[in-house]
């Protein structure tokens, strides 16, 4: 087999059928912007508000319920914010470093969010559970017993799936850098 | 108006090549291929101003293509069969055949090699100029002319080599 063989065979596949119209791609990519920007509004519209309401009742009216609750928000946004970071700077990187300067990059991504994945995730979510169990004598005491067993068993339930999601990322990106170490330039 | 022709230009120059570039980093998983090929012309849509003029608008895009395929968690899905589609047709059933195992091969073949093997063939297999390659790859064209002669003995030797 020559190498002109090898060239013929990759150019004996032909792909205009798998592709999209331009302008389709620009409205993705106008939508996906659009998306960011209504996120990023949301995230901070949140902790505008809970600033807000922590000075509104931070003197008088401030009980377990209310620091549940902001503890709640303050670790999900925090943790919210650390990842639309952290993957804006890869993505921003992916633009202009060449395959070789990118590939180191990724290596020290990687171990950077496997410190982010090892103590400050587990620490948000400590935080977040925490918060959550000092809402649940307020829920008792307001709710019915039905209602409260369901919020009781819903919230454990998605922390279960939310933990076996962070797991699951854990593994991955643990098993990418293990690849990418792996790796001959 | 005149963004989005501009755009539409370097999208029908450079799509299909950065289509096939994204099928062999997915072992010739169409479905993958197609959401990375679409994510990079997105990317070069969203950046297109931070776009310097220090090098080519193609070495730009493969630059962005190469590190986008790189980058992605997501594991190619095995491939059973592929669609014929994208063989030219013209042929007969037989050399349909012939020609999807050839190209099934192929795709097993560029898998073996690193990562940073796998984009200069497939780049090179692209016709991508020797210099663009050493560009977006960051190595001289020297030693790139001897790593991409390695690789294509490497990959004709594996080609021939039976199951």
């Amino acid at each position: 087999m020559k190498n002109d063989t090898l060239d013929q065979i990759w150019k004996s596949q032909s792909v205009s059928s798998h592709l999209l119209e331009p302008k389709i791609i620009i409205r993705k990519a106008q939508n996906q912007r659009r998306q960011q920007w209504i996120t990023i509004g949301i995230l901070s519209l949140t902790v505008v508000i809970l600033i807000l309401y922590a000075i509104r009742n931070g003197s008088n009216n401030w009980n377990s319920f209310s620091q549940g609750l902001s503890l709640m928000i303050l670790s999900l946004t925090f943790r919210l914010s650390l990842e639309y970071l952290t993957i804006y700077r890869k993505k921003s990187h992916l633009i202009y470093l060449d395959n070789r300067a990118f590939q180191k990059y990724l290596k020290k991504y990687y171990l950077r969010r496997r410190q982010i994945n090892y103590f400050i995730t587990p620490i948000c979510y400590g935080v977040y559970i925490y918060g959550f169990m000092q809402l649940l004598p307020y829920f008792k005491n307001e709710f019915s017993k039905g209602f409260y067993t369901y919020i009781l068993i819903s919230g454990i339930v998605s922390l279960l799936a939310i933990s076996l999601i962070i797991i699951n990322t854990m593994l991955k990106e643990r098993k990418f850098l293990q690849e990418l170490n792996h790796e001959k330039n | 108006m005149n963004i989005e022709k501009d755009f539409t230009q370097i999208y029908y120059s450079h799509a299909a090549k950065v289509y096939r570039l994204c099928l062999g980093y997915a072992s010739g998983d169409q479905e993958l291929a197609r959401e990375w090929q679409q994510e990079i012309f997105i990317k070069v849509w969203n950046h297109r101003s931070s776009f310097e003029s220090k090098s080519s608008v193609g070495t730009w895009i493969y630059r962005i293509a190469v590190n986008t395929c790189l980058s992605d968690l997501r594991k190619a899905k095995k491939v059973h069969s592929l669609n014929e589609n994208m063989l030219h047709t013209e042929s007969s059933l037989e050399e349909v055949e012939m020609r999807e195992s050839k190209i099934k091969k192929m795709y097993q073949c560029i898998d073996q090699l690193s990562a940073a093997n796998k984009s200069i063939i497939l780049l090179a297999l692209e016709e991508i100029p020797q210099s663009t390659i050493a560009s977006i790859q960051g190595l001289a064209p020297g030693a790139l002319r001897t790593r991409l002669s390695r690789i294509r003995n490497s990959l004709l030797k594996c080609m021939t080599r039976e199951k």
